[in-house]
């Protein structure tokens, strides 16, 4: 039967009991002592190391997101938010809609004024608000953490970069939130579901990036001449990638530099084509933001793009599943 | 005699001058008081030393008492020895002590010639020293200076140096003291010929010279012309000058800025964006046939518009437009770039920091690909829409 009247009827109420019931679930409270727990070590970590730096870098707090001491195993927070947020994001999502299947609740619902439409999106807007909020709470702590112990206010165009960052980081949660309830549609086990999800996470997480590795080199044209200089090749680089960028992992990595890293020479890998663009170019010098947001935006356009995808996927499987009392 | 010239002709004879035979002529015996000039001068009001000699020949070493007579009144006459005021002296034998008469003429004495007598007096002999004291005009101090190369030519940016000779003509040592008289803005440094020192002045004995030099440096925006200075010798009583001449030539000083001295700009990849330069030249001749051209990073383009420059005048001022298109491949960021302008005489350059951006086009092509999501959301919601 073909829906009447706005398929938003009903989001306000399914988003504010969904938002609620997160907020106030066990579940929640362990991902946030892990998200807050880790975002704090690991950003003491890097204030303890930091202060011990003489040199004083331009851009300090954004700097909070990227230290990593070289040769220590303790990674970045960039690094450690590439981990976890998928984690969450799984943890929020891989049960939202079959678990109402399972409690035998999704046919009560329904039977409210409220559409199919709007139970879905409802459910993925308070999920992704609950991400977005204890990734706020994680981005303000960062920022008072380092007021208290540093010293120095953060510039304007810090805090620019670290909002964009948020956004960014937000967005990719908003893709693996997609992933999970795409999941939670197809399957009805909740087991299954958290499984195919972890699944499909590790292996964008650890398979991935080595079967990069591995077929970029097989699948790029040769280059004699960035072979004799040792560097990688264009269309190697190209390959690698394009590839890479498949995980949503990579662009968030790539985005999130591109965000946090004004300087862009330390973000680039360095091609045998890059050497002509690069001539004359004046070292140390860092973009504006605003070029900084060019070079991210393919990226950020791609994990929104996603996010939009993903959430269309499941929706239309959604609507095509029978729903019986 | 007979023995001295044969020893003579003896040493002529043999080739040699032979101190053992002037030696043998035995020196005469007593006591004398010598001087070389017994007749000097003494300037009135100021002090005369003569320099005397007391010699023994062949006495054994006495006391010799020392007396001066026939001192004119008013004036003051000692014996010096050593430097102090001494009555007796003591020559040893076959030697002899140097004696200093200080004599002291009162400012008015009379012009003239006063005899005086010098006495040294032991228990065995006496030497006496008849002296002429003459009260005349003496010599003035005077003072000469000559410049070796009275002409110098170069152009604003050099130095002058003219190496010059003082010579003390007067008769006493000297503290000579310079100056220059020069035009507004020129710096005159004075040092010895061939020292760094910077003096400004100099001791010079009687009859002496020293050479000097002066170093005159003109002020950085000078006309090109001839410039005259003198260069002034001083000294107690006595001075001198000799006129020097400083022929300056034009050059032209050129110098390259941005527009309101900006030395940036920026440019998208691969579109050609305008940086205005203004040539300029701050030099005092007119620069002929500026050339302009720049270095950029390879695959870049520069064209200057105009190219060359035919004249430009002292205190002229010229825009240059370089239009820059960056390679269509150029990462954004900071460029460095070399802008340069040549001429006859000078030249100059300047880098310029060129910020290359990236076309926002992707970003837009970004935007229609989440805008070609929602609308295939928007598709399913219309299409699988139901209850």
């Amino acid at each position: 039967m073909q829906r009447e009247g706005s398929p938003f009827t009903g989001v306000g109420a399914v988003f504010l009991k969904e938002y609620a019931d997160h907020l106030s679930s066990v579940r929640m409270r362990v991902l946030e002592l892990l998200v807050v727990a880790i975002g704090v070590v690991i950003v003491a970590f890097a204030i303890v190391n930091m202060r011990e730096t003489v040199t004083r870098d331009e851009f300090l707090f954004l700097n909070l997101f990227l230290y990593q001491r070289e040769g220590s195993i303790v990674p970045s927070l960039l690094g450690v938010l590439a981990i976890l947020i998928p984690l969450m994001a799984i943890g929020l999502g891989f049960d939202s809609v079959n678990s109402e299947f399972n409690r035998r609740t999704m046919s009560r619902i329904l039977a409210q004024p409220i559409y199919r439409d709007a139970l879905l999106l409802g459910k993925f807007l308070a999920g992704l608000c609950t991400l977005s909020t204890g990734l706020i709470a994680l981005w303000l702590l960062i920022v008072g953490a380092a007021l208290i112990t540093m010293g120095v206010p953060p510039s304007g165009e810090e805090v620019a970069r670290s909002i964009a960052f948020l956004f960014v980081a937000i967005a990719f949660a908003g893709v693996w939130l997609a992933i999970a309830m795409l999941f939670s549609v197809m399957f009805r086990s909740a087991a299954t579901s958290a499984l195919c999800a972890l699944g499909l996470w590790l292996f964008m997480t650890l398979v991935w990036p080595i079967m990069v590795e591995v077929l970029a080199p097989m699948l790029a044209t040769p280059d004699p001449l960035a072979a004799r200089l040792g560097l990688p090749s264009d269309s190697q680089v190209d390959w690698y990638l394009g590839l890479a960028r498949v995980s949503p992992a990579s662009l968030f990595g790539d985005a999130s530099m591109a965000v946090l890293q004004p300087d862009p020479n330390m973000t680039r890998i360095p091609t045998i084509g890059m050497l002509g663009q690069l001539q004359g170019m004046v070292r140390g010098g860092a973009l504006p933001l605003n070029q900084s947001l060019l070079l991210a935006w393919p990226q950020i356009t791609a994990l929104i793009a996603a996010v939009i995808v993903v959430f269309a996927i499941a929706y239309v499987a959604f609507q095509r599943q029978e729903v019986r009392a | 005699m007979r023995t001295a010239t044969l020893s003579l002709l003896f040493a002529v004879v043999l080739g040699f001058a032979s101190p053992v035979a002037l030696a043998a002529d035995p020196p005469p015996k007593g006591l004398w008081l010598t001087t070389d000039f017994p007749s000097a001068t003494a300037r009135a009001g100021e002090i005369t030393t003569i320099r005397l000699k007391l010699q023994n020949s062949g006495l054994p070493p006495e006391v010799a008492a020392l007396s001066v007579s026939g001192v004119p009144e008013g004036w003051k006459v000692d014996l010096l020895g050593g430097g102090q005021p001494v009555t007796a002296a003591m020559p040893p034998s076959n030697d002899s002590v140097t004696l200093s008469l200080r004599v002291e003429a009162p400012a008015k004495s009379a012009a003239g010639s006063y005899p005086i007598v010098v006495h040294a007096k032991t228990a065995s002999a006496s030497a006496d020293l008849p002296m002429t004291l003459s009260v005349g005009t003496g010599l003035a101090a005077k003072l000469a200076v000559k410049v070796k190369l009275p002409e110098l030519r170069g152009n604003p940016k050099s130095n002058f140096d003219f190496q010059f000779t003082v010579t003390n003509e007067s008769g006493k040592d000297l503290v000579v003291r310079f100056g220059a008289d020069t035009q507004k803005g020129f710096t005159s440094t004075f040092s010895e010929a061939y020292g760094t020192n910077e003096l400004s002045s100099i001791p010079i004995e009687a009859g002496q010279s020293k050479d000097l030099k002066v170093s005159f440096k003109p002020p950085r925006d000078v006309a090109a012309g001839s410039y005259p200075a003198r260069i002034r010798v001083e000294a107690e009583g006595a001075s001198d000058q000799t006129q020097v001449t400083m022929l300056i030539q034009g050059q032209p000083t050129l110098r390259l800025a941005g527009k309101d001295g900006r030395l940036s700009g920026e440019a998208e990849a691969g579109k050609p964006s305008p940086l205005t330069l203004v040539v300029s030249n701050d030099g005092t001749a007119a620069a002929e046939e500026i050339e302009i051209n720049g270095t950029v990073p390879q695959n870049w383009k520069v064209d200057f518009s105009p190219k060359t420059i035919d004249k430009l005048g002292p205190g002229e001022k010229k825009d240059v437009v370089a239009t820059i298109t960056p390679f269509n491949k150029a990462l954004a960021g900071d460029y460095q770039s070399t802008m340069r302008v040549t001429a006859k005489g000078d030249s100059a350059s300047s880098d310029f920091r060129i910020t290359v951006t990236t076309s926002t086009l992707w970003g837009i092509v970004g935007v229609g690909i989440i805008a070609v999501a929602l609308l295939v959301l928007v598709g399913a919601v219309a299409r699988f829409g139901r209850r």
